[in-house]
């Protein structure tokens, strides 16, 4: 081979590796997405950027929910140099030894996970990323701290908010926040370890609305992991945006009024604006301050006392406590024989005290007077038309099918089954059909002599206040009711769709006349039960009840809407072991009218009474 | 002025535009890399892009002289140069280390490497020596003599130490390959003292750089996927080991040799060459096959410490830091790149991949320009190299065509080494990308080379 020749092995030489470099380059840099994840892992950081959480209006604008701004302590493990905890546990004011468990139960509480796909502990801890030390410092607390800072490097100080609660009111409708859960950082991508999530109220249904939407900045970090500029200048990157705020239906003074009448009593307050199913207040008592439940220490200390409390403050009972109505029940027994036709509204039945005991009254001559005079033996005799229609020759079948005819009304009124109120959690009350006895009494084992409580709203029989309070509204509406509801509107959008829509019972409107009259007459009339909740200006409608308990004093029960014409506000007042309902409730009802239709007291001395009271179910431990 | 014309003329232009595209390409990714707001002017002093600019300016200030000086004078003074690099490279091994190596020749940026200068030393006395030869590198003497020329230096630059410029060294191996070394003498010496066998020479002794070349290319590859295994897309459901395929791609090369050559060979010599690539299979098949069984009969901690060195541990945070993060910002910069100064691995800024204006520049230009660039880049220096090669052959004078393939050889190992380590083919030893990397002594010292290959080129036809 002559010399010159050699040269093609070398040509040969620089062109395989030619070759090779470029299928390799092409391999890298177009086909293989391996590198592209490596770059972005090392050197792109996602930011996020969480939004206040939006702000919560009564339904007179004032700010009812608002944020504070509180301040972490944060360290990276990795800019820390030689920390000298003696001395900074000096400045946090904690021991040395405490510092190091503190930075233990970080990496430890923190960093570590079950990983549920491979079964094992993985550690997510890493020096590079910032963990809060400190949590939720006030501003006075961290500028101590911030002064000395320099010193420790690896520790800086990051801006939060928090919660606040200007009026202390509410505690039950609102909710809370707290620190989100495991398995609802795998369920949605959106919260991170440490971020929080409405638990309860208001803030758990609206979650969605009230968090806004997060901003996320993309940034190219240096091997140091400093930030060093935003990624492709910003062009991914979105703006944090905060919720425009939530508008509550709630009058915050009237939920506040209606806390202090409730105070020292067990019991529930809720009031409805008929036309539109908005709830104006919802007392629950006792109740608590939500500013106990902000925050992560907060939490921590209040939280075990309010639920170890007997006398169960973190209860909503007007959401979730199922009480038999008593006889402001008899109201919807007589619509509903009305619309069957087996009563009209002139029909009269004996008072007689040998099938039920009454008190002495005349016989009623009409529904307006049962009402009036809340006649037992006139309601068993209405509600066993009601029952025994006679369409079957036996009793029993007769009774099954008048029963569940009757359930299907109970149903059409939103009870025994749950109102779809924007707080979840509530419970559907008790109207028992034919199953339900079956499986007491065996099919074909009862008839209408078996179950004949529920004529007078005792027995099986048990409503929600907000059931209750929903039973006025429609009265109040002749027939038709929006499901109540807290939030009036969503930044302007106004209310969810499903409080727009009208849900027609199945009587209608004829027959509510004289089951109206009657609840006038309950009031205004002499004798009547009610006489306590009687106002001046305004002709209020309402009826008493009185439930049985065996375990104690009668419960007191009332619920009402006034103005008699276009009426502005449903209510029920519960009060548990307070004994007749004229005599608790009734009042209670008056005050709460007259607060929110005129903004005044008349009856000062009810007033002072009532808030002065502590009734002796009230256990102080 | 007659001069200046006839370096304008006779200048090989091809050449000449080729270096001067990879000079502004180099140039603008260290402003890139480098880039400081605080002093965005690209002349700014202070920063790399100002001081790389300023060695530009001196090595283009060289430029001119060699162009002004007749090219007879490297023939001449190849031997001085030659003694004083290498007292250089003996007093810098009295400095004071600089990132854990003796390499450095004065302070701050002003400092020179005289291992860099070595390299065209090296050349020029190389050239002269083999092309005063009567007789070609064919004798031991004459060979061992070609060796120590570059060995003295190469040893010195060892013991700065720089690994990085030894292994360049070898690429003068392929100089004197060209230049008719063969190793006949020792093979000859060995196989005619078996009685009976009378050799005149060997296949092996004079091709003896290649094929110890691909030896080792082999040996390294079989190593490297020893414990891999790949499903071929011709045989679904099968699993190979790395060596198997290796096996598999020679016999499929070997079959696609034969083929050819029944297209393009004379039928007299087919059998011949048949034969040899019968040889060629077996031969190489028997490497692989050793290389890996020995490799799997290694103790544990042997192995361990192989894999460690080859890089196929992974550690992607530990030893093989710069390989990994290099490899990341070269695959992520995709098709198209991410655009000029937006290199967000490799940038010093970032300083993800350290290194990144010097040994590991080709990371940002990669990032920056995507498979596009690369490629570009790629077929530039190929081109160049090329271009020399055909320069080298069309030289009359032996010592310029020596000292051209000099040049091609140190650029090539320069290119493949550097680019080799960015894309994981190459360890990780620092050696600049030539016309590239950010710094003066390396910079000076191959636009120095270049321009006096140019020089040498321009001035062909005076000579006889």
């Amino acid at each position: 081979m002559k010399l010159e020749n050699r040269k093609y092995i070398i040509i040969l030489f620089i062109l395989i590796v030619g070759v090779l470099y470029s299928s390799r380059l092409f391999y890298m840099q177009v086909i293989d997405d391996t590198w592209v994840l490596r770059a972005q892992e090392i050197a792109e950081k996602r930011k996020e950027i969480l939004p206040p959480r939006a702000v919560v209006f009564d339904r007179n604008g004032r700010k009812i929910v608002s944020n504070k701004t509180y301040y972490n302590l944060m360290f990276i493990e990795d800019n820390i140099t030689q920390l000298d905890t003696v001395a900074f546990g000096k400045l946090i004011n904690w021991k040395p030894l405490e510092v190091r468990e503190r930075f233990k139960e970080i990496k430890e509480g923190e960093g570590v996970y079950f990983n549920k796909s491979n079964g094992k502990k993985t550690s997510n801890y890493q020096t590079q990323r910032a963990y809060p030390f400190l949590k939720e410092l006030t501003l006075d607390e961290i500028t101590t701290i911030a002064l000395h800072l320099d010193n420790f490097p690896g520790f800086y100080e990051e801006v939060t908010s928090m919660r606040s609660y200007p009026y202390s009111n509410g505690a039950n409708i609102l909710g809370y926040l707290n620190e989100v859960s495991r398995e609802e950082i795998e369920e949605d991508r959106f919260y991170r370890p440490g971020g929080n999530i409405g638990r309860s109220g208001i803030e758990r249904f609206y979650e969605k609305e009230l968090r806004g939407r997060k901003g996320i900045k993309y940034v190219v970090t240096s091997a140091m992991n400093n930030a060093i500029e935003s990624y492709a200048n910003g062009k991914y990157d979105t703006i944090a945006k905060q919720s425009p705020g939530l508008t509550l239906s709630m009058d915050i003074t009237l939920q506040a009024y209606g806390e202090l009448l409730m105070q020292n009593k067990k019991g529930c307050i809720v009031a409805i604006e008929p036309k539109t199913g908005e709830i104006l207040t919802m007392v629950s008592a006792p109740t608590f301050d939500p500013n106990l439940l902000v925050g992560r220490k907060n939490i921590n200390l209040n939280y075990p006392k309010l639920s170890k409390d007997i006398n169960k403050p973190l209860f909503p009972r007007p959401l979730q406590a199922e009480y038999p109505p008593g006889s402001i029940f008899k109201l919807v027994q007589a619509l509903i024989a009305m619309q069957e036709g087996v009563i009209r509204s002139t029909s009269g039945f004996p008072c007689n005290k040998s099938v039920v005991g009454c008190h002495d009254h005349p016989n009623a001559a009409g529904v307006a007077q049962a009402v009036q005079y809340s006649c037992n033996p006139y309601f068993y005799a209405v509600v066993k038309k009601i029952i025994q229609q006679q369409k079957k020759r036996n009793n029993f079948a007769d009774a099954e099918i008048g029963l569940n005819l009757w359930h299907k009304y109970m149903n059409s009124f939103g009870l025994g089954n749950k109102l779809d109120t924007d707080i979840s959690g509530q419970r559907p009350g008790l109207i028992p059909n034919s199953k339900y006895y079956d499986r007491i009494y065996g099919h074909n084992q009862w008839a209408f002599s078996t179950i004949r409580s529920i004529s007078i709203g005792q027995g099986e029989i048990k409503l929600t206040p907000l059931q209750m309070a929903n039973i006025a509204a429609i009265i109040a509406n002749k027939g038709w009711y929006i499901t109540p509801h807290f939030v009036k509107s969503i930044g302007k959008k106004g209310p969810l769709p499903i409080y727009l829509k009208r849900n027609q019972t199945m009587v209608d409107a004829v027959h509510f006349s004289s089951v109206i009259e009657g609840m006038r007459r309950v009031i205004n009339e002499p004798g009547g039960t009610g006489s306590a909740a009687r106002l001046e200006e305004v002709v209020v409608c309402g009826k008493t009840g009185t439930v049985q308990n065996s375990q104690g004093q009668d419960h007191s029960v009332f619920i009402a809407f006034a103005p008699m014409d276009n009426p502005k506000i449903a209510l029920a007042i519960f009060v548990e072991n307070a004994g007749a309902g004229g005599a608790w409730a009734a009042p209670i009802a008056s005050l709460i009218i007259e607060k929110y239709l005129f903004n005044k007291v008349t009856n000062k001395d009810s007033e002072k009474l009532i808030i002065e009271t502590t009734l002796s179910n009230i256990r102080r431990p | 002025m007659r001069k200046s014309d006839s370096i304008i003329t006779n200048i090989d232009w091809p050449l000449f535009v080729s270096f001067i595209i990879l000079i502004i390409f180099g140039m603008a990714t260290i402003y890139s890399v480098a880039f400081n707001e605080d002093h965005p002017a690209i002349f700014a002093l202070s920063e790399k892009y100002g001081k790389q600019l300023l060695w530009l300016g001196i090595s283009f200030f060289a430029g001119l002289l060699i162009f002004l000086i007749d090219a007879d004078i490297y023939r001449k003074v190849a031997f001085p140069v030659y003694l004083v690099t290498l007292i250089l490279l003996v007093i810098v091994l009295f400095m004071p280390p600089i990132n854990g190596a003796r390499a450095w020749l004065g302070v701050g940026s002003m400092g020179v490497q005289p291992a860099e200068f070595a390299k065209i030393a090296t050349a020029l006395l190389l050239s002269k020596y083999i092309s005063e030869l009567v007789v070609k590198l064919q004798t031991t003497k004459t060979v061992l003599l070609a060796c120590l020329i570059f060995f003295i230096p190469s040893i010195l630059v060892a013991m700065q130490p720089d690994a990085g410029t030894l292994v360049v060294f070898s690429s003068f191996l392929f100089v004197m390959y060209r230049e008719g070394l063969t190793f006949d003498p020792i093979i000859l010496g060995v196989l005619n003292s078996i009685p009976g066998i009378k050799f005149k020479s060997t296949w092996l002794g004079s091709h003896f750089i290649p094929v110890l070349f691909c030896f080792l290319f082999l040996c390294v590859l079989t190593l490297v996927l020893s414990n891999t295994s790949f499903h071929p897309w011709f045989f679904p459901n099968t699993t190979f080991k790395g060596p198997t395929g290796i096996i598999i791609s020679l016999f499929i090369f070997s079959l696609l040799a034969l083929l050819f050559i029944r297209q393009f060979s004379v039928k007299r010599d087919r059998s011949r060459i048949l034969l040899v690539i019968a040889l060629g299979f077996i031969i190489t098949s028997g490497i692989t096959l050793f290389v890996s069984t020995a490799f799997s009969s290694l103790a544990k901690h042997q192995r361990d410490r192989i894999e460690l060195v080859l890089g196929l541990k992974e550690d992607p945070d530990g030893r093989d830091y710069n390989r990994n993060r290099a490899m990341a910002a070269v695959g992520s910069g995709g098709a198209f790149g991410k655009g000029y100064k937006e290199a967000s691995v490799s940038s010093l800024k970032s300083n993800h991949v350290p290194e990144s204006e010097t040994d590991f520049i080709f990371c940002p230009y990669a990032e920056e320009w995507g498979f596009l660039g690369s490629i570009l880049l790629v077929f530039i220096y190929i081109f160049m190299l090329m271009r020399i090669i055909y320069i080298a052959e069309r030289q009359r004078l032996a010592f310029n065509r020596i000292y051209a393939y000099c040049v091609a050889m140190i650029l090539f190992y320069h290119f493949a080494i550097n680019i080799g380590m960015n894309i994981g083919f190459a360890p990780v030893i620092g050696i600049p990308l030539p016309f590239f990397s950010y710094g003066g002594s390396s910079i000076l010292s191959f636009c120095i080379m270049i321009f006096i290959l140019l020089k040498l080129d321009s001035q062909r036809k005076d000579m006889l």
